[in-house]
């Protein structure tokens, strides 16, 4: 078997030791290398992104069903309980896998500036988490999805917890009890899911649709809330605005633009694919959550005093966007919604990671986020200025970023499946709405006398404008993602209407 | 080949001749050498009655092999073991040292043979014989109010429980007309419904219920952790706990299998069991939250991880009942036995630790582990990883085990027990992360190292290895769980 995905998964958990110990020795040597293993990572991703997308109309042959790359060994067999190690990857997961690369050496490069504490623990850690989320990504087996998705969360504690804001220790009690309560109501729809079926399994492939119509509700509903925990969706998301505030602004980073997405991988590859027939009879109420997240997140945010809670609901509203498309697509049968939900989940990983990570660098050059005690940051700090109009505009939904191209598809298939959708629109002018006003109080404005503070290196300055690239990309090129897309929607949807 | 007498022979010699040994070489802690490999025997004889299928003919009867009995026995022996082992930093000075082996070494005996019994009567011996040491044990710090308070407790609770577990031997046997469980067994097959026979069962929940920390029985755990001695107190936790285990297994779930508690009412024993679960994991779980000192934490912790193990038991006896679900009581079983296999390594990694604490801080309340990462690495790793494990969280050893036993229940009309389980797990991280938290997030009142001696350095090494070793490959574990558990379908 391709052992590829065994080693994009593996390459950074087992590389997180020696970063540990390269770095107790020597700063520059132990950031070299994990920079170097990052990087790796990134390679493969977009070997993964690249074989996908290559083979997305043949998939059937390279792997099993649809999934390409797979790789299947018996981990746990006593009696006639079995768990496989079973990883795959598909239309999708390659999007995501590839984000999760390129976020994290995102992350890295602006650690470099803004990490200055006990960093050998750190760049450790950060691998770890990197590891933990491809896992999730890549998992075909629901005990292993489960292994990484629960994994995930340890190094995030102490991530927020040791190296976070001033109210750190509280923020990060609060996201672990939150996503643990969610993690442990999913893993109730997980085991029901293994007793759902005859002969018991937890494999993905083989329980897809097999699954008793008449006992998928009450798990579909354990593993929403468990999925819509970790999104967040409103009303579950009370974690959201400490977490993403508090954590230093490397880590806001990858919360808010991967590990978020994580929810959503999980509500269609796992609510959506094991439970459809029930999705579709609740999907109207799943979609009104996902307005309702949109709408709660846009609101608050045009109340928010300080630029990171602003992008922290910025980001809930975007993850709004991704229950909505895709249960549009359940209730209605054109794939356009969850085309659309993927491909938000895609750029919203550049979105709100370039958002956060400039907040960092504006805290740490001007000592504040707070919007009030900002101006003229376009004659104290060009680069940064600039930087954060451009970035803002990506938030947006406004062309030429790809994510304007993700939010027409999704409120098309939403209205696909009811007119009434079209009050989603306003979303985005929200949105734009709020912004605009920032830039013109913070960016705009004339400077006054005192105003004073470091701008970006050129260097991190050039790097962080790479990151917009992918979203330039994916308006012109949005068919890298949509295509692998489609065949894995219309599987769901011969699933939905079986 | 009888490998468990020369256990028992290995374990008897040592017990009687520890403290002759000791007022001859009392310099060199020949006692506490002794001890050690004479356990290190009894294991390894174990071990080799597991592989190779020994059997035991010479005490007539009265002892039977098999794996349940050999998974029961590698685990006490082992925590005996460890708590050996680390006696020799901690246990108390004085001219009672030489006694203090030989109670640990008797007690030890007596839960092997408890392991393996076979018989009612067998049964009350080993139970007592593993109980009365431990009442002298606990009251070994003479000197402490604390330890006094503690050992009275116990013993009073203690000579309850075995007198109730007597007169329901007694009933059984009024009953039955034979003491042998398979006999009692097969006679009850045959027999109309007695309530004699429902109150026993009951008499022997509550009798074993004492040991194995069940709400509501539970009253004397955490006073007895708290006021032993630290190395006592993970005896407690992690031995005799488990032995009120086996026994309950030996006896409740035999007779369960051909008798119902009350025909034809809500009134069953699964009933009455899961109940008992979802009472013990929730009060043992609300109540850890409140604590000030890590021994009641733990204690309360160790109280609610029998509510998960109890969850097993129930649904094997509700499949007993109805002949239904016969592939959910495996699961359950196996997964039963497993949480036992996994609580032992993972409280007793926790209780080492955290009297390692108290020995070197001289204190035991929660204030003390503030920034204990930096004085006590290895001691603050050890904590977080068995606080992880114990939560049930992957990749380590406590996750595989609640998953069998939690999934086990799932699609039945007990599904109530895993949500229950479920929320109480959820609800347990709480207090297991604000310990992680004070460790690893707050500033404790002094940066500086404090010793780790090696002896226990060792143990948390060998203890940790096994939490993440099973956690990522626990196939041969649940494996052993699983021929463990076949043994009690018949």
């Amino acid at each position: 078997m391709n052992p590829t995905l065994s080693i994009l998964l593996f390459l950074p958990i087992v590389a997180s030791f020696p970063s540990y110990i390269l770095l107790s020795r020597s700063r520059t040597a132990g950031i070299w290398f994990t920079l170097s293993v990052v990087m790796a990572e990134l390679l493969l991703a977009v070997y993964v992104f690249y074989f996908v997308y290559t083979g997305f109309n043949g998939l059937g042959q390279s792997g099993l069903g649809q999934y390409a790359l797979t790789e299947q060994y018996s981990w746990v067999s006593v009696g006639a309980f079995g768990v496989s190690y079973l990883v795959g990857v598909d239309g999708l997961s390659s999007p995501l896998v590839l984000a999760t690369a390129l976020l994290t050496v995102f992350a890295m490069v602006g650690s470099r500036r803004l990490i200055h504490k006990s960093e050998p623990a750190y760049y450790a850690l950060i691998l770890l988490f990197e590891g933990a989320i491809m896992g999730v990504f890549l998992s075909l087996n629901l005990v292993l999805f489960y292994f990484f998705w629960d994994l995930v969360m340890i190094p995030m504690f102490f991530l927020i917890g040791i190296w976070g804001g001033d109210r750190r220790k509280y923020a990060a009690m609060k996201f672990m009890i939150f996503i643990f309560t969610g993690s442990m109501i999913l893993l109730l729809a997980l085991m029901a899911a293994y007793m759902g079926v005859t002969p018991t399994t937890f494999d993905i492939p083989s329980l897809a649709g097999k699954i008793p119509a008449s006992i998928q509700y009450l798990p579909l509903l354990a593993s929403f809330i468990g999925f819509g925990i970790k999104l967040p969706v409103f009303p579950l998301h009370s974690w959201l605005p400490d977490a993403y505030t508090q954590a230093p602004a490397p880590v806001a980073v990858l919360l808010a633009g991967v590990q978020s997405a994580m929810g959503g991988y999980g509500l269609i590859r796992i609510s959506i694919g094991l439970f459809p027939q029930a999705s579709h009879q609740w999907a109207w109420a799943f979609m009104a959550v996902g307005i309702v997240t949109m709408f709660y997140g846009a609101g608050v945010a045009i109340l928010s005093k300080n630029l990171r809670s602003m992008f922290a609901y910025t980001s809930l509203a975007g993850m709004g966007f991704v229950v909505f498309g895709s249960f549009a697509t359940v209730a209605s049968g054109s794939i356009i919604g969850m085309q659309g939900a993927i491909l938000e989940m895609f750029v919203h990983a550049f979105t709100a990671g370039s958002l956060f990570m400039l907040a960092g660098y504006i805290q740490s050059g001007l000592g504040t986020t707070d919007i009030s005690l900002m101006n003229g940051l376009r004659s104290v700090v060009p680069r940064m200025g600039t930087l954060l109009v451009f970035a803002c505009i990506g938030a947006m939904a406004l062309p030429p970023f790809g994510s304007f191209v993700a939010e027409v598809l999704v409120i098309v298939g939403g209205i696909h499946a009811t007119p009434y959708a079209a009050v989603a629109v306003l979303v985005p002018v929200m949105i734009g709405g709020y912004m605009l006003w920032m830039i013109k109080r913070a960016v705009l404005s004339p400077a006054s006398a005192r105003a004073s503070g470091t701008d970006l290196h050129v260097v991190d300055a050039a790097v962080f404008a790479l990151y917009l690239v992918p979203l330039i990309i994916m308006m012109f090129f949005s068919i890298l993602v949509l295509g692998p897309a489609a065949p894995v929607v219309q599987h769901l949807l011969q699933l939905v209407s079986h | 080949m009888e490998y468990i007498v020369v256990a028992v022979v290995a374990l008897g010699a040592a017990a009687l001749g520890t403290p002759l040994l000791q007022a001859v070489g009392r310099r060199f802690r020949a006692g506490a050498y002794a001890s050690i490999a004479a356990l290190g025997i009894a294991i390894v004889m174990v071990a080799a009655n597991a592989a190779y299928g020994g059997s035991v003919s010479s005490f007539g009867g009265l002892l039977v092999s098999d794996a349940l009995g050999d998974l029961f026995a590698l685990v006490v022996l082992s925590m005996s073991l460890a708590v050996a082992v680390v006696s020799i930093y901690s246990s108390p000075n004085g001219p009672n040292l030489p006694s203090y082996y030989s109670l640990l070494v008797f007690s030890a005996l007596g839960m092997l043979l408890l392991s393996y019994s076979a018989d009612l009567l067998m049964l009350f011996v080993a139970w007592e014989l593993m109980s009365l040491p431990t009442y002298a044990l606990a009251g070994f710090d003479k000197k402490r109010v604390q330890s006094n308070e503690a050992a009275t407790k116990y013993a009073i609770l203690g000579a309850l429980s075995s007198a109730i577990i007597l007169y329901a031997m007694s009933l059984t046997y009024g009953v039955a007309g034979t003491t042998q469980i398979s006999g009692v067994v097969a006679k009850l097959a045959s027999e109309p419904f007695n309530p004699l026979v429902s109150v026993a069962i009951l008499l022997f929940v509550v009798g074993f219920g004492f040991k194995m920390s069940i709400v509501p029985f539970h009253m004397w755990v955490p006073d007895a952790y708290e006021g032993s001695p630290p190395a006592v107190a993970t005896l407690f936790a992690t031995a005799t706990k488990k032995a009120g285990f086996v026994a309950a297994i030996r006896v409740v779930l035999a007779v369960a299998t051909v008798y119902a508690l009350a025909p034809n009412s809500i009134f069953t024993l699964a009933n009455v069991l899961a109940v008992l679960a979802v009472i013990t994991m929730t009060l043992g779980n609300v109540a850890a939250l409140t604590q000030k000192t890590m021994t009641r934490l733990l204690a309360y912790s160790s109280i609610a991880q029998a509510g998960y193990i109890l969850m097993g038991f129930a649904i094997f006896a509700y499949s007993q009942q109805t002949g239904l679900y016969s592939y959910n009581a495996m699961l359950g079983m196996t997964g039963s036995l497993f949480h036992i296999i996994n609580h032992a390594i993972t409280k007793g990694a926790a209780f080492l630790a955290a009297m390692l604490v108290i020995v070197q801080l001289k204190r035991g309340d929660l204030g003390a582990y503030n920034g204990l990462a930096k004085r006590m690495p290895v001691t603050a790793f050890t904590i977080a990883i068995s606080f992880l494990a114990l939560g049930g969280i992957p990749p380590l050893s406590g996750f595989w085990s609640k998953l069998l036993i939690f999934v086990s229940v799932i699609n039945t009309p007990l599904a109530w027990l895993a949500v229950a389980a479920i929320l109480n797990s959820a609800f347990s991280l709480g207090y297991y992360f604000w310990v992680i938290k004070r460790m690893y997030l707050d500033q404790g009142e002094s940066a500086e190292k404090v010793k780790e001696p090696f002896g226990f350095v060792v143990v948390f090494a060998v203890l940790v290895g096994l939490i993440i070793g099973i956690g990522l490959f626990p196939q041969p574990v649940i494996a052993f769980a699983h021929a463990a558990a076949s043994g009690i379908f018949t």
